[in-house]
């Protein structure tokens, strides 16, 4: 009996079935986080803003704010629940959908890859074409799940009498709000076809949502911009208008991109080999065992491992904060700072201007560098979980100078930043009066989350090392949730203290909160001295 | 003379689970030492506990005098290690991980390096991720290797060398012992240990359960016996010797502890049609001598 078709469609369905289960189950998280959001935000408007008065405040707030535009795109009706939901859980949600897609893409195939386990399914009956487009599909479950999620949430919402959206306005706007995430998954798949490793793909990945992203926040940022909303695909998600002017010609032009990309990947899945990347290039190596430039210890191995992450995380820091110096400049120019003025003394700042305007903006970077800090206390765990340490520690290396060598690296990356970040944003606003040393100052006062979650990031490295990195990108999450979210809504200290972000003000519309820098500071160092202990103490452990 | 190794009551639990029971060995300088075991039985365990990678749950564990637990970094001077699983960067070259290694280790004899670049036929230009695993494992033999170190830990070190390979390493740890140097060979390959070791130590779920030298442990071999008859095979149960007898049809298969002469004689009169005899393998042995009851040793020692 000839079973051969059936055993190569079920090898195939191996493929999809392994890569779904795996992109399921965070992407069920991240529905219920979606639909959390949006239910809640639909839901209490109307308690939120009773009266007409107070969403004409509202609308007038925050729909001429070009920063928060810049950063979250544009608001339109923000007098109404369909306003308010379209432009505050939207704009969040495009951001952390696309970074969704695009580590879950690269983790599920490069990932897979690195590990040696996609050759275990490609020796099964089925080919490298098929294959990828299984682990496609397999990744498109994901993404179902999120969109179902975030579409049943929105339905439900919708369909109560305070709100009142259509099930075809909420169909539409839950596939809005998921479309960079399948976007991202197509590039995070296509970028793995042409890098060699994890680190490079998601490397390669971020740079295109960067790329999107910086491109859709300058269309945004400044008047008369608008047009080059239509070179980024984040910006088409923009004008997909869900809620207040739907376009579905703006979502057809993503999902056809998304065809593309995954059609890309498919075919270059067909001719690279495998463990390759299709842009590897072929140098000429030094050959010499003892030759000049060679790692020689923990600390210039991390130099060398990670020296090109710290670099680029230093350049493209620096970069934002031109962009965000001359959108504060733009904004100022134009007229729009007194509408900054309430949102920046309610963190604690006064005036407006210029550099109300970049002090509000740089709590983003803030948050930014927090994360960044959050991936290189992840970058520890993944090398002790690769068994990579085991080569040092076992050797005359000690533990502690190999983690002081990674926290040392880790501290220039976000002091580096930190700087490059404050003289980008004092360049950028090279036409008004804020001095040097003000950016400098709030280079400072940026810096402070990054270090604070190195300390306690170290502290659960040290004692729980595999929870430590979710950890970490939950407690900045959150900040960065409440920073957006928290501070115009509720005073309800206990609940704002727990963002980190909360605790700095709008520096240089404020100064510098000492009390509360020393404080983080003061826990980051003991928490990273006791974290060094515990890890002095513990077993290392695999993945 | 301070012995390279000593462990004195070492013991490690994970969470309720004993991986070793208290473990008291010692290996003196310049010896080399065959750590067997089954997958799981610990060796890995031990080796990460004499190396500081795991702490200890009790007891110590010293390498030349120096307590591992305490001091790992300073206990690490006079050693070198080879795990057995070959995890290296993969993003740097063959050349980087050797000068990497080399430095970390804090002593290499850099000819002596080239020269097991040469005799492992490892091309050092390559990006470790380009490397098949086999190759992987050269370049942490060479690093190994190459430092010199008074004591060699070497934990299943053969993993993916072809035979040419493992005939390379065998000499390799043969120049090593003449030099003086100690190894701690820990490998579940039974003919690897017994060609290069002094003494072997065999560790049962976490408990060591013999040590002593291959002459010492004669009584723990046994002779592995395939004969096929012409026509019904004769009871061999009964023969001096013979253990775990089994027949399928024509055939039989059976252990034999001591002079194979009494078998001989019986399957010489009963009409043997062909016979295969071959060094049992570790698990055979442990199937025979220690018994997932425990029983095994005391009905093969009776």
């Amino acid at each position: 009996m000839r079973e051969g078709p059936s055993r190569a469609d079920r090898t195939s369905a191996v493929v999809t079935t392994v890569t779904a289960r795996r992109a399921v189950r965070p992407a069920v998280w991240w529905g219920l986080l979606f639909g959390a959001l949006i239910a809640n935000e639909a839901l209490t408007y109307r308690s939120t803003f009773p009266t007409m008065a107070s969403r004409r405040e509202f609308a007038a707030t925050f729909g001429t704010n070009q920063a928060l535009a810049a950063i979250v795109g544009p608001g339109h009706r923000l007098s109404t629940v369909d306003g308010v939901v379209a432009w505050r859980v939207f704009g969040l949600m495009i951001i952390v959908g696309a970074i969704w897609g695009l580590l879950a893409a690269t983790n599920l195939t490069r990932g897979e890859e690195d590990a040696g386990r996609w050759e275990l399914l490609l020796a099964g009956r089925t080919s490298r074409r098929r294959a990828a487009w299984q682990a496609l599909l397999g990744l498109g479950a994901g993404w179902s799940v999120l969109w179902a999620l975030t579409a049943v949430a929105t339905t439900l919402a919708g369909s109560s009498d305070t709100v009142g959206f259509s099930v075809g306005e909420s169909l539409f706007y839950a596939t809005a709000t998921t479309a960079s995430a399948a976007l991202f998954l197509a590039v995070g798949a296509l970028a793995s076809q042409l890098t060699s490793t994890r680190r490079q793909a998601r490397g390669l990945a971020t740079a295109a949502f960067a790329a999107c992203y910086l491109v859709r926040l300058v269309a945004d940022g400044r008047d008369g911009l608008g047009w080059l909303r239509w070179a980024s695909p984040l910006g088409w998600i923009e004008n997909a208008r869900p809620l207040t002017d739907p376009q579905p010609a703006a979502l057809a032009l993503v999902a056809v991109l998304t065809g593309v990309l995954a059609a890309t990947c498919v075919a270059v899945a067909g001719w690279r080999d495998v463990g390759a990347g299709a842009l590897e290039r072929q140098r000429e190596v030094e050959t010499a065992i003892e030759a000049r430039g060679r790692p020689g210890s923990p600390l210039g191995l991390a130099w060398h491992l990670e020296r090109w992450v710290v670099l680029a995380w230093i350049a493209a820091i620096g970069g934002l904060g031109v962009i965000f110096g001359v959108v504060a400049g733009a904004a100022d120019e134009a007229h729009f700072a007194s509408t900054v003025g309430e949102t920046v003394a309610q963190l604690g700042g006064q005036g407006a201007g210029a550099q109300a305007w970049i002090g509000y903006l740089f709590l983003y970077v803030a948050a930014i560098l927090a994360f960044a800090a959050g991936a290189q206390i992840a970058s520890l765990r993944n090398e002790e979980a690769a068994g990579h340490l085991d080569h040092l520690l076992a050797r005359s290396a000690s533990r502690r100078a190999w983690l002081a060598g990674r926290l040392a690296m880790a501290v220039c990356l976000v002091l580096g930043s930190s700087v490059t970040a404050a003289l980008g944003g004092w360049a950028g606003l090279h036409r008004d009066a804020t001095g040097l040393d003000a950016m400098l100052r709030a280079g400072i006062n940026i810096s402070v989350p990054g270090l604070f979650v190195l300390g306690v990031g170290t502290l659960l490295y040290g004692l729980v090392p595999r929870f430590a990195a979710p950890a970490l990108y939950t407690l900045v999450l959150w900040s960065f949730v409440v920073e957006i979210f928290g501070t115009g809504l509720t005073d309800n200290h206990w609940l704002l203290d727990t963002a980190l972000l909360t605790h700095l003000g709008p520096v240089p519309a404020s100064p510098l909160q000492w009390q509360d820098i020393t404080w983080l500071c003061v826990i980051a160092i003991v928490a990273a001295g006791l974290g060094a202990v515990a890890f002095d103490r513990r077993d290392l452990s695999g993945a | 003379m301070v012995p390279a190794i000593r462990t004195s009551g070492l013991t490690k639990s994970f969470g309720g689970n004993v991986a070793l029971h208290p473990l008291d060995l010692e290996v003196a300088a310049g010896e080399v030492v065959g750590y067997l075991g089954p997958n799981g039985a610990g060796k890995t365990t031990t080796i990460r506990c004499l190396l500081g990678l795991a702490r200890a749950t009790g007891g110590t564990a010293e390498l030349f005098g120096v307590d591992a637990q305490a001091r790992p970094a300073r206990a690490h001077g006079r050693v070198a290690y080879v795990p057995g699983e070959a995890n290296l960067w993969p993003g740097m070259t063959g050349a980087q991980t050797l000068s990497l290694l080399g430095r970390v280790q804090g002593s290499v004899d850099a000819a002596y390096r080239a020269e097991l670049v040469e005799r492992f036929r490892l091309d050092p230009s390559k990006k470790v991720r380009a490397y098949s695993k086999g190759n992987r494992q050269k370049v942490l033999l060479v690093a190994a290797l190459s430092s010199r170190a008074d004591l060699l830990i070497l934990d299943e070190p053969t993993t993916g060398l072809d035979p040419l390979m493992e005939q390379v390493f065998r000499d390799c740890v043969a120049d090593a012992r003449h030099r003086g140097q100690a190894v701690f060979l820990s490998s579940h390959i039974l003919s690897e240990v017994e060609a290069l070791s002094d003494r072997v130590a065999i560790l049962r779920a976490g408990e060591l359960v013999e040590v002593g030298t291959l002459a010492q442990l004669r009584h723990l071999s046994a002779l592995s016996v395939d004969a096929t008859f012409d026509s019904d095979p004769p009871d061999l149960s009964r023969v001096a010797g013979v253990v775990r007898a089994e027949v399928h049809d024509n055939q039989v298969h059976c252990q034999v502890v001591g002079s194979v002469e009494p078998l001989l004689g019986v399957l010489a009169a009963s009409g043997v049609h062909q016979l295969l005899s071959r060094e049992p393998s570790l698990e055979e042995l442990f199937l025979a001598h220690y018994g997932a009851d425990g029983q095994g040793r005391e009905s093969a020692h009776a």
